[in-house]
Order: C-alpha cells, then structure tokens, then sequence
C-alpha cells in the first residue's frame, strides 16, 4: 500500500471536510471544501483511495499547494 | 541474363565512370548515421533518450526525411588523401511531411559534442541557420527538436577571439513568429542559446524527467548565487512547465512528445497566407447537451467544472488544450466548431473564482497573439469576477499584465465570439470580447454583469447612506437586492447592451453558425499582421 498527499490548489480557509479518516473515497470524488474569493473551492482526491489523515482542521488558514490531507491506495 | 540499370547506363567503369566516387558518398553516408559513435549512442539511450535521428523518425510521416546536409562534418584523412572518417555536424536537418503536409525539421544531435555547435562554418540550424531558411522561404511548419547546452568557452580558444552575441543571431528565429508555425520540443538539457530558441515558438513542449530548460544550469548558478541545485529543480517541467510558464505543455515520454506536436500542427495553417485546415465533422452542429442547462450552479459560491462545460459545446474529441498547468485561473484550448479550427478560452472559476492572475493573463495574451497570426476565431466562456486582488497580486503587477491582455483583445482583428456564462466584471471583461466591433457577444441566463461585483461595490457606493440606517447590515442588504434586481441580464438585454441571451443548450449551435458565417471574411483578411503601438 503506498500514499500520496493532497494539496489545496487556492489559499483560503478550510470550510468544511466532508469525509472522515478511514474513509474510502472514489477517484476524484470531493473530500473537503476551501473557501476561496468567496466561493466553495472542493479539494479531490484524484486517485481516490482511503482518507489517512487530515493535516488541517475546518476554519484552518491554508496556502496554495499547502497539504491538507493523506490518503492511502 | 538480366543487367541492373546501373550497369547499362554505366558501362565504363574503369575510365569514365563515378563508381568510385559514389562509393564514397554512400560511405560518407554512413558515417554520418553513425552520429557520435556507439559508445555515445549507447550512453543517449541509457539515459532514456533517443538519437536525434530517431527523433525525426518518430516524428514525421514514414519514410519522408529528405536530409540536408548529410555529408556536413570534418574529416580525417591520411597523408595521401585517402578519407579515415569523419565527425558529423552535430546538427540533423531537413524536409519532411507530417500528415502529409511538407514541414522543416533540425534537431542538435547530442551525441556529437553534447550538440555544441562550433558555429564557424555555415549553419545548418540551431539558432537561425539553413532550416530556419527553408522553413521561412517554403512558407511551411519548422519543427525544432532541442538538445543542446548552447555555447562553450573552448570555441574561444579555437577561434582566437570571443563572439559578439548576436552575430550567429536570431533575426530569422524572430522573423519566422510572424510567418509559420513554429513549434520547439526540448528534449534533453537545454541552457543558453538553445534553450532562447526554445522560447522563440509558438508553441513549445517538454519532456517530464527527462529534460530540462534554463538561461543557466546548475554550475553557472552556484557559481554565481551560491545556490547549489539540481537541474531537475532548476529546470525540470515541473518548474518551467507548471510553474513558471517558460515551456507551454509536458509529455510522460518523447513518444507522446511527437504526438503531441504532430496534434498541434493539426489546427495550424502552412502559413499567414492560408487558412488552417478544416475537417469534415460527424458531431451533428446543432447537438443540444441536457447537461448545459444546469452546469453552472445558481449559488454563485459554488464553482463548477469549465472543462467539461467547454468540452459539451466543442466538436467531440476535438480539444487541445494549451499550457494546461500553467496559470490556472484560465483554460485555453485549440478545438474546433463544425469541423473549423478555433481557439478557446475559458475562466475556470475553480482558481480564486476565475480571477485573472499575471500567469492566467501571460497565458491569454499569447493565446490570443497565436490565433490572431494565424486567423483562429476566438471563442470566449465568460465567468471572471475580475482582476485578481491583494498586496501580493499587485506585487506581481497584475494591473500591468492584465492590461496588456485588454489590450492583446482589443488589437486582434480575428472575430471574437463571447459567450458569458457567469460573472463578466471590470477590465478583466473588458479583455473578452470586441464591443464596437461586429463580434457578437451572447449571454447565458446565468450571466451578470457590470463595473465590479454589487456584493463589493455597495459598501463603498453608499458608505453614507448605509452608516445612517438604523440598521446598517440590513440597509446594505436591501440595497444589494435592489440592484441587483436591475443587475438582471435581460435589462441589459432590452438596451441591446448584449446582442442576445441564449438557453445555454443552444449554444453550439449558435456558435457553429456563427463560425461557418465568418469564413468567407477570414479567407479575405489573410497574411502577415501589422505590429503597431507599445503594449503596457
């Protein structure tokens, strides 16, 4: 089993995570949402997999390309 | 007994005939398709890459390389004058076809002195040269397969003297920007003169992993900043594709690289003079997607994916899309509308709502001077909520560059069709479509308008108004809704303001009209463009 990191694309903060840690998601299915310039940004996880841990928490500040998330294939 | 032509037309061998010498010449030829020697060759290809011949082959139609200047190189011979060998030049050339259509192709060969030129002699090409000629003269495509690291200092002891740059120049690299397509694949390290030639195109491609670009590679850059990296990081696609926008599009191989390069001479014209090639088209015009109708969501805080939506209008299978990780705040494509070629572009409001950045406006300015050159119709997807704002937006002179992409907009003459789909505000707008001209501009009922978004102006606008209510929160609200009843894009509508508002499943239809309407103006308006005024 390997891992890979997923990063916002915008600054912005965290508005919600809408999956939970362990949880298997499709390829490009949706696992939080960033607010950005006043619009709900979704971060993908693009090959999908299962959600291994967060690194930021809702209302949490982020920077582009910052990792949010690790998910395990 | 049968006799070969060659014996018939030849008979004399011994006094006056050339065997000898076409002996000679067919083993100068071999010489010469054995580049820099196995040893080298065998090194290439251990690190992944192919012989600049075989470059050309994986390019181009089978069997249509007519080199040029095979026999280039120097020799050595014995004291009688009899040949021992010679050293090719450490550049391929010639004509070919792709796709049936005539094209110049060079490329460094690596194998040969690392691709360095030792410029003395008559160029074959490179940096300007007989390609570069060919190309230019012919009126056809020149393709530049790079792999070379540019100048050495051991040319100044072989020469006694140092180079004045610009001597072996780029006069004809420039001149051809106005004339052909041009298209340059880096595929090794590039540094210093080839690495600009890559540059000097109108489209250009790299490698992932397997090559790198940079004025300098790592040695110069330690040497002069301290700075120890290496060339991956300096110079890999990551940075100069993604990143910084120096090189326009990546491929996972140089086989895909060729792919990739033979699919954007697909939408390109031979020249200024002609127009690019249409296909015949099975996708019926008028297709009407279900999905259209509902793409862009009605809460305008939720963003919606711009690719697909452009890919639901386009003929199928026909995108190409230009730079597609660079400057993301923007999506431009080549594709076509009824089998005819047109260039895309597209806000992706998945990026900061679309707002232009310096990146999404260097990316729409060349888009635009592309398809202007070389008489694309422009199809715009409007949804841009402006300028991109802030300390560190305006640092990176956003203003600057996104003006210069208004004013790229406003100079092209090829017709502009705009199609807003969502936010249309500010100069970023204005860069989208050509009010005073006959272009038309259409507009989905999704679409709202105006100087600045009304959620932002309001409180400025009516600071006093607001700061005197009893409630000031709700007295903003109250103004917001009243404007933005009159915000309403059939207001607009009824001033003529906007040439129409279209159900959004009509609009490849509209646009494939609108396309097939405009061909007889191209065909009447080609050839070179006029350069005039200063851009910001």
């Amino acid at each position: 089993m390997s891992t890979y990191e997923v990063r916002a694309e915008v600054t912005g903060s965290i508005w919600k995570i809408v999956t939970q840690v362990g949880q298997s998601v499709d390829p490009g299915e949706v696992i939080m949402i960033v607010e950005s310039m006043k619009m709900e940004i979704p971060v993908i996880a693009e090959d999908g997999g299962r959600v291994e841990s967060f690194k930021v928490e809702e209302g949490a500040s982020v920077a582009e390309g910052q990792v949010v998330a690790v998910m395990a294939v | 007994m049968k006799t070969s032509a060659m014996e018939r037309t030849a008979p004399d061998q011994g006094e006056t005939g050339w065997q000898a010498e076409v002996d000679e010449l067919n083993r100068r030829r071999r010489l010469a398709e054995k580049l820099g020697g196995p040893e080298a060759v065998s090194r290439h290809h251990d690190a992944g890459r192919k012989t600049i011949r075989e470059r050309v082959d994986g390019l181009i139609d089978a069997g249509s390389f007519r080199e040029v200047g095979k026999l280039t190189g120097q020799g050595r011979y014995e004291n009688d004058g009899r040949l021992i060998d010679v050293t090719p030049a450490p550049y391929v050339m010639g004509l070919a076809s792709i796709d049936g259509r005539p094209v110049a192709v060079g490329g460094e060969d690596f194998t040969v002195r690392g691709g360095t030129s030792w410029s003395g002699d008559r160029k074959k090409g490179g940096q300007g040269g007989f390609v570069e000629d060919m190309a230019y003269q012919y009126r056809i495509p020149l393709v530049n397969l790079i792999d070379g690291a540019g100048g050495s200092v051991t040319s100044i002891q072989r020469r006694g003297h140092a180079v004045f740059p610009g001597v072996h120049g780029f006069e004809r690299s420039v001149a051809l920007l106005g004339v052909v397509p041009v298209v340059s694949a880096v595929l090794g390290t590039a540094a210093g003169g080839p690495a600009g030639r890559a540059i000097l195109s109108h489209w250009s491609v790299m490698v992932r992993g397997s090559s790198q670009v940079f004025a300098a590679g790592p040695p110069v850059v330690q040497r002069s900043l301290g700075q120890k990296l290496d060339k991956e990081e300096l110079g890999g696609s990551r940075l100069a594709v993604d990143g910084a926008g120096t090189i326009d599009n990546s491929a996972p191989d140089e086989t895909e690289c060729f792919a990739l390069i033979r699919r954007f001479l697909s939408y390109m014209p031979q020249n200024v003079w002609e127009l690019p090639p249409a296909v015949p088209c099975d996708d019926p015009a008028d297709r009407a997607e279900q999905a259209l109708l509902d793409i862009v969501p009605r809460d305008r805080r939720k963003p919606y994916n711009m690719r697909r939506l452009v890919r639901m209008v386009m003929d199928r299978d026909s995108i190409f899309e230009i730079q597609p990780t660079f400057g993301k705040a923007l999506v431009t494509s080549l594709a076509r509308l009824n089998g005819k070629v047109v260039g895309v572009i597209a806000n992706n409001p998945m990026y900061y709502g679309g707002a232009m950045d310096v990146k999404a406006a260097r990316k729409q300015i060349h888009f635009i001077e592309l398809c202007d050159c070389f008489h694309i119709p422009l199809v715009f997807f409007v949804d841009v909520p402006g300028f991109m704002v802030g300390k560190e937006a305006e640092e990176a002179a956003t203003l600057r560059v996104g003006m210069r992409a208004v004013y790229a907009a406003l100079q092209a003459t090829v017709p502009i069709f705009t199609v807003v789909v969502g936010k249309c505000y500010g100069m970023a707008g204005m860069a989208t479509t050509d009010k005073n001209g006959l272009d038309f501009k259409v507009a989905w009922p999704s679409a709202e308008w105006g100087s600045l978004p009304i959620e932002g102006g309001v409180a400025a606008a009516f600071r006093r108004d607001i700061a005197q209510a009893a409630d000031p929160v709700a007295r903003e609200r109250e103004i917001e809704a009243e404007l933005k009843a009159v915000a309403s894009p059939f207001r607009t509508a009824e001033a003529f303001g906007v040439e129409d508002i279209i159900d959004p499943r009509e609009t490849r239809a509209h646009l494939c009209r609108l396309v097939d309407t405009v061909q007889p103006r191209l065909r009447i308006s080609l050839g070179p463009k006029p350069k005039y005024g200063v851009g910001p």
